[in-house]
């Protein structure tokens, strides 16, 4: 392991592989990556995979949005050998309340204003989109049929292969132990396997991301907390689009492989806490039969837990800040990070590399200053 | 071939039934499972495998390979090893991942 470097970056997820891939892709070549496990090991690997446009702030469309063009293309790009398997089956959002038709014309409708072609539906023309869909309580939905999902593990060893191709070191099994700073400047990263000291140090920790925070003393106003995933035995294709309720707080997807792997949003504490609960496996079923009815023959084959990374206002953390000179975070994805790794690679890299981007507003739009300042970007569509 | 006796196990055997494999009518007994009626009837090859469609037969017996998981009244993934005949039931070898009723074109 290299004990010097120009940047280190903490994580290697797929927010932390795609930084280090846009670093070295525009030259900044001597790069160390520091994964405490295996590379999307954590909140990456176990998330939803979903890539979704529909979002109900413009900070989010953009991201989102800039980062389905880059996995259109990103096995060209990053000529990767296996296939991330970015699937455009579309999103169907069901709304089942007044005030849910209302916040999802205003989505559209801002959708629509920045190049996003989603449209709002009747309940009847979204059965024809996905027929097994019970429509009885439902008002309305918005579909968006270049919304979809990828392979979060594939996404992430495409990006760290090419990154490593262009000189990045990424250490799997490396856990950081403490961050080295000198009055207001950060100095390096101590770790398990030795001393690196650098410049640059980028948060890219996920579900960890406030104890890393922690670590260099800076403060973030983020916290994690679990999130449960199940998924079925495999039949053949019946469902193309993700299916999500802000009702329910559900969504659900066919994979490529047949099964259907569904997720729901629980009111638990904040912790670090990853084991599964049965409770989950009853409330999922639950829901989901009453709006996918015939998923009620399918049989469950196993279930899991991630980290959702929460910041105040369900909208990401990305930049420097003030309290630490050199320590850059890109953290509180809120539970949407893999479907904006590309946008956020590629921002960050402009950010710590001083390089011009057209999106670079998003950038100052999201710095953790804005707390601080009270310009919260509240997300009002998350599971 | 069935067993009429065992040094361990006793066979009360229940009232005959017809179950229908692929259409064809198969003398079953009340109280057995479907997979064992059909290997009784000399019926081996109960599904094939998803990706290569190689035949598969009865094999754990206990619920647990996916080996023997058929169509028993057009619903799909019915381990038969471990569901019961029923007078009248139908039961298709599975091609496939199996079809809820509401399958596309890919």
């Amino acid at each position: 392991m290299k004990n010097k470097a120009e940047v280190v970056i903490i994580g290697g997820g797929v927010i932390g592989c795609s930084i280090a891939y846009h670093l070295a892709a525009n030259g900044m070549k001597d790069v160390v990556v520091l994964e405490k496990e295996y590379l999307a090991s954590g909140a990456t690997g176990r998330c939803g995979a979903g890539v979704r446009q529909q979002w109900g702030t413009e900070m989010n469309c953009r991201l989102s949005s800039g980062s389905a063009r880059d996995f259109e293309n990103m096995n060209e790009e990053l000529e990767y050998e296996g296939d991330i398997e970015f699937i455009q089956g579309g999103y169907l959002l069901v709304a089942y309340t007044e005030h849910q038709v209302e916040q999802f014309r205003k989505n559209v409708a801002l959708q629509n204003s920045l190049g996003i072609k989603s449209k709002f539906l009747t309940p009847l023309e979204a059965q024809e989109i996905v027929p097994h869909l019970n429509i009885d309580p439902l008002l309305a939905a918005t579909f968006h049929d270049k919304d979809g999902h990828a392979n979060p593990f594939h996404v992430t060893q495409a990006y760290a292969n090419a990154a490593r191709r262009l000189g990045v070191q990424i250490n799997t099994y490396t856990t950081v132990l403490g961050i080295k700073r000198e009055g207001d400047k950060v100095t390096g990263v101590i770790t398990d396997r030795g001393e690196i000291s650098a410049p640059i140090v980028v948060n890219a920790a996920g579900g960890y991301a406030d104890v890393v925070a922690k670590m260099a003393g800076v403060n973030v106003p983020t916290y994690s907390e679990r999130h449960q995933i199940l998924v079925t035995e495999p039949v053949e294709a019946m469902q193309g689009p993700m299916v999500m309720s802000f009702h329910h707080n559900t969504y659900c997807q066919q994979t490529p492989h047949g099964s259907f792997l569904m997720g729901l949003g629980e009111n638990v504490e904040p912790s670090h806490e990853i084991r599964g609960s049965w409770q989950f496996l009853k409330e999922m079923s639950d829901k989901i039969t009453e709006m996918l009815p015939p998923l009620r023959h399918l049989r469950i084959v196993r279930q899991w837990a991630g980290l959702y990374h929460m910041s105040p206002d369900k909208t990401p953390i990305l930049g420097g800040t003030e309290e630490l000179q050199g320590f850059q975070m890109a953290v509180g994805f809120s539970g949407h990070g893999f479907m904006i790794a590309p946008m956020t690679g590629r921002l960050m890299a402009a950010n710590i590399l001083g390089l011009d981007h057209k999106d670079k507003d998003i950038l100052a739009t999201l710095n953790i200053e804005r707390f601080a300042k009270g310009e919260l970007f509240v997300e009002p569509s998350v599971v | 071939m069935r067993l009429e006796e065992h040094p361990i196990l006793k066979f009360d055997r229940g009232p005959r039934v017809t179950i229908y494999f692929e259409g064809k009518p198969i003398v079953a007994y009340e109280g057995e499972t479907v997979a064992a009626a059909l290997h009784a009837a000399g019926v081996y090859h109960l599904s094939d495998s998803q990706e290569q469609h190689r035949p598969r037969g009865f094999f754990c017996a206990i619920g647990q390979c996916s080996s023997c998981m058929m169509v028993v009244d057009g619903m799909p993934n019915v381990k038969t090893c471990i569901v019961k005949v029923k007078d009248g039931m139908s039961v298709q070898v599975q091609r496939g991942k199996g079809d809820l009723g509401w399958s596309i074109e890919k």
